[in-house]
C-alpha cells in the first residue's frame, strides 16, 4: 500500500452522508481530510491550507464543481493546478467532457466504492494538471 | 485632524435607465442588463420579460439577477419558469435554478410531487433538495413515499441523506426496505446505516 | 440549573450537519458542551417537549431561531477594535490595492453596515488615522448604516463606556475621546462629524442604491442570518454599492459560501475578504 501518510485530501460534496463516506474511506488509508459544501466554499478552504487532492461533486449550491474547476484552474497560484478528481451522479458524455474541458484530472461515477477511491486518490495525489 | 468632511452627501444619484426594460434587457450591457433583470419583479410584464432574457442570457451574474427576481415574484408561475433549467446540460444553470427554487420554498413545493415524479432519475434527484425546505414531517412523509417506489439508487441515496436530517420513527423500515433492495450500492448501505443511526437515537 | 440533560452523539451530529449547511460554521466534539448548554437554553425558551421538537422548529426557521442559537456561540458585543485583523488588511492589502488607480484628493470611500451603535465605523476613522500613512493624501469618507433609528441616534452622540473601550490603548482613548466622567467617554466633536450616519435596510434596493459606491463594506454578522431570498437581494444590493474591484469583509465566522457567488474570494495574510470583479478591460 502506497504511503499516503500526511496527503491532506478535501472532499467537496454538498451531502453530509457522501463527504462522511469519503472521510472513512481515506481516513482508513492513511490520508488527512477536509471538507467543503460547495464549490466557493472549497475556493476558500483551498487558499486557507495546503492540500494534495480534491475530490469534487458537481451539483452543489452556489457554485457547481465544473465552475469550480474553471475558477480554480484560471486563477494563477501555485494551488491552481491542484489535482481533482470530479464524482458524480450524471454519466453521460457531455458531463464528462465539461469535466475535463474544465480541468478535471479524471471523473468518477457515483455510486464510488470506499476502495477505489482510496485507490484513485493514491495515484492522483501529488499529479498536477 | 483630518477626515473632517463636509455633512451634506457628495453622492450623485445614478441616472434612472429611461429606455424600457425589454429594450434594455435584448440590447443593454452587462451591467445595464443587470440593474433591468433585478427591477423586473416590480414591472407587471416582468414574468414574460424575463422568461425570454432567461433563455437567451449567457452572463452568470445576469442570470443570477435574473433568477433572484423569479425568486421575488414567487408564484406558482415564476417557479415554473425556473423548473425547465433543472434539465439543463450546464451545471452552473442547474445549480442557479436549484437555488431560486431554494428561494421561494412555498411555490416551489407545489411542484414537488410531479418534479419527484419525472421521467429522468436526474431531475427526482434534484428534486430532493426541494424537500428538505418542507416542514420536517412533510419532508420525511414525502421522501419516504419516493424512496418506497424509486428504481434508481442515486435517487435514494439523495433522499436518505435529507432523511438523515428529517427523519423519524417510520422513516427506519422504509430505509431498511430500500437498502435490501440495493445491496450492490455500497454509498446506499453506508448511507441507511449512517441515516437511521440519526433518527433511532431521537426517538427516546 | 443543573447540568443540561445530554444529547446523544446523533442528536448533536444532526444539528451540527445543519448548521454548518446552513451558516458554515464547525461545531466539533470539543464544543459539544457549550452547544448542548445552549441548546437546552433554547428548547426551555421555545417550550419545545423534546430535542426532535425543537430541532424541527429550528429547521424551519421560524422567528429567527437560527440566530437565537447562533448568537451564543458568536459573542456580539460590539467594541472599538473588534476583529482588528480585518482593519489591518484594511491599511495593509484592500486600500493599497483601491489607491492603485487613484490620485491625490481622489475619494475613498468605506461602508459600515450595520453599524449599531457606532463602534465599528469609528474604530475604522481611528484605526486609518493611528496606522494609514496616506490618510491625508485622500479624501476619506465614512459611512455607518443601520435599520434601526435608536442605534444610529446613539452612534451620532458617540458616547461609549468601558467596556467598548476595552482594547484601545489609554494614548488612543486620550487623542480621540473626552472622559464626561469616569464611566463615559465621548467621540470628539472633529471625529464624529467625519462619520456619516443614514438609516438602511439592507434588502431595500431603494435605500441601498442612493448610499452610493463603495471602495470597501464592512457587513458583518447580519447576511447568514437572512432568509434565502433576502440573503440574495441583500449580497445583489452590497455588490452594486461596490465600485468595481471593491472589497466587502464579512464577520470571521460567516462566509459567501452560504450567501452569494457574485463576488471573488481573496485571501490576504490577515483575512479572507470577497471583491466585486473589475470591470473587463477592452481588448489589447
Amino acid at each position: 500500500m502506497p504511503d499516503n501518510s500526511s496527503k491532506r485530501v478535501l472532499i467537496i460534496d454538498d451531502a453530509a452522508l457522501v463527504r462522511a463516506y469519503y472521510r472513512a474511506a481515506l481516513e482508513a488509508h492513511g490520508f488527512v481530510v477536509g471538507e467543503a459544501l460547495n464549490g466557493l466554499e472549497g475556493l476558500e478552504k483551498l487558499l486557507l491550507e495546503p492540500f494534495d487532492l480534491v475530490i469534487a461533486d458537481i451539483n452543489m449550491p452556489q457554485m457547481d464543481g465544473i465552475t469550480f474547476l474553471r475558477t480554480l484552474r484560471s486563477k494563477e497560484l501555485p494551488v491552481s493546478s491542484i489535482p481533482v478528481l470530479v464524482t458524480s451522479t450524471e454519466a453521460g458524455p457531455h458531463d464528462i467532457a465539461a469535466a475535463r474541458g474544465a480541468g478535471a484530472n479524471y471523473y468518477l461515477v457515483k455510486p464510488i466504492k470506499q476502495e477505489t477511491l482510496a485507490e484513485y486518490a493514491a495515484i492522483f495525489c501529488g499529479r498536477p494538471r | 485632524m483630518p477626515l473632517v468632511r463636509n455633512p451634506t452627501p457628495t453622492v450623485e444619484p445614478r441616472a434612472p435607465d429611461e429606455r424600457k426594460p425589454v429594450q434594455v434587457l435584448a440590447s443593454g450591457s452587462d451591467e445595464e442588463r443587470w440593474i433591468a433583470a433585478r427591477s423586473a419583479a416590480e414591472t407587471p410584464e416582468g414574468l414574460s420579460l424575463l422568461t425570454h432574457a432567461l433563455a437567451v442570457e449567457r452572463v452568470p451574474r445576469v442570470r443570477e439577477a435574473m433568477f433572484t427576481a423569479l425568486a421575488k415574484i414567487a408564484t406558482p408561475e415564476s417557479a415554473s419558469v425556473a423548473l425547465p433549467y433543472l434539465r439543463s446540460e450546464d451545471a452552473a444553470l442547474r445549480t442557479q435554478a436549484l437555488d431560486a427554487l431554494r428561494a421561494m420554498p412555498a411555490v416551489a413545493a407545489e411542484h414537488l410531487s410531479q418534479l419527484l415524479d419525472d421521467s429522468d432519475p436526474d431531475v427526482r434527484l434534484l428534486a430532493c433538495e426541494i424537500a428538505r425546505a418542507l416542514p420536517t414531517g412533510d419532508a420525511s412523509r414525502v421522501l419516504g413515499e419516493l424512496i418506497e417506489k424509486e428504481t434508481n439508487s442515486n435517487v435514494c441515496s439523495a433522499a436518505i441523506e435529507i432523511l438523515a436530517e428529517t427523519g423519524d420513527v417510520a422513516s427506519l423500515p422504509i430505509l431498511a426496505r430500500c437498502a435490501a433492495r440495493f445491496p450492490n450500492d455500497p454509498f446506499l448501505t453506508f448511507a441507511v446505516k449512517t441515516a437511521s443511526g440519526r433518527i433511532g437515537s431521537s426517538e427516546r | 440549573m443543573t447540568d443540561p440533560p445530554q444529547m446523544t452523539e446523533d442528536e448533536f451530529r444532526r444539528l451540527a450537519e445543519f448548521l454548518y449547511r446552513r451558516t458554515g460554521m464547525v461545531f466539533t466534539e470539543s464544543k459539544r458542551y457549550y452547544v448542548e448548554r445552549r441548546v437546552w437554553e433554547r428548547i426551555d425558551a421555545t417550550s419545545s417537549l423534546s430535542f426532535s421538537v425543537y430541532f424541527a422548529h429550528l429547521r424551519s426557521e421560524v422567528r429567527d431561531e437560527v440566530e437565537q442559537l447562533i448568537n451564543a456561540f458568536t459573542v456580539n458585543e460590539t467594541y472599538f477594535y473588534r476583529e482588528d485583523h480585518q482593519l489591518a488588511c484594511l491599511t495593509t492589502d484592500l486600500l493599497r490595492e483601491r489607491v492603485a488607480t487613484k490620485r491625490p484628493g481622489d475619494p475613498i470611500r468605506i461602508w459600515s453596515a450595520p453599524c449599531s451603535t457606532g463602534e465599528e465605523p469609528y474604530s475604522i476613522a481611528i484605526w486609518l488615522l493611528e496606522n494609514w500613512k496616506d490618510v491625508d493624501t485622500y479624501d476619506i469618507e465614512i459611512v455607518g448604516s443601520d435599520i434601526d433609528t435608536c442605534v444610529l441616534e446613539a452612534a451620532a452622540v458617540g458616547i461609549f463606556g468601558k467596556r467598548a473601550l476595552m482594547r484601545l490603548s489609554p494614548e488612543v482613548i486620550a487623542r480621540y475621546f473626552h472622559a464626561l466622567d469616569d464611566e463615559r467617554w465621548q467621540i470628539l466633536d472633529d471625529l464624529r462629524q467625519s462619520v456619516r450616519f443614514t438609516r438602511v435596510n439592507l434588502i431595500e434596493t431603494k435605500e441601498t442604491r442612493p448610499q452610493g459606491r463603495f471602495d470597501v463594506i464592512f457587513c458583518r454578522n447580519v447576511l447568514i442570518y437572512f432568509d434565502d431570498e433576502s440573503r440574495r437581494i441583500a449580497a445583489e444590493n452590497l455588490y452594486d454599492n461596490l465600485l468595481p474591484g471593491g472589497f466587502i469583509c464579512l464577520g470571521h465566522t460567516e462566509s459567501m459560501s452560504r450567501i452569494s457567488p457574485l463576488f471573488e474570494v481573496c485571501r490576504y495574510s490577515e483575512a479572507i475578504v470577497y471583491r466585486r470583479p473589475e470591470e473587463l478591460r477592452r481588448a489589447r
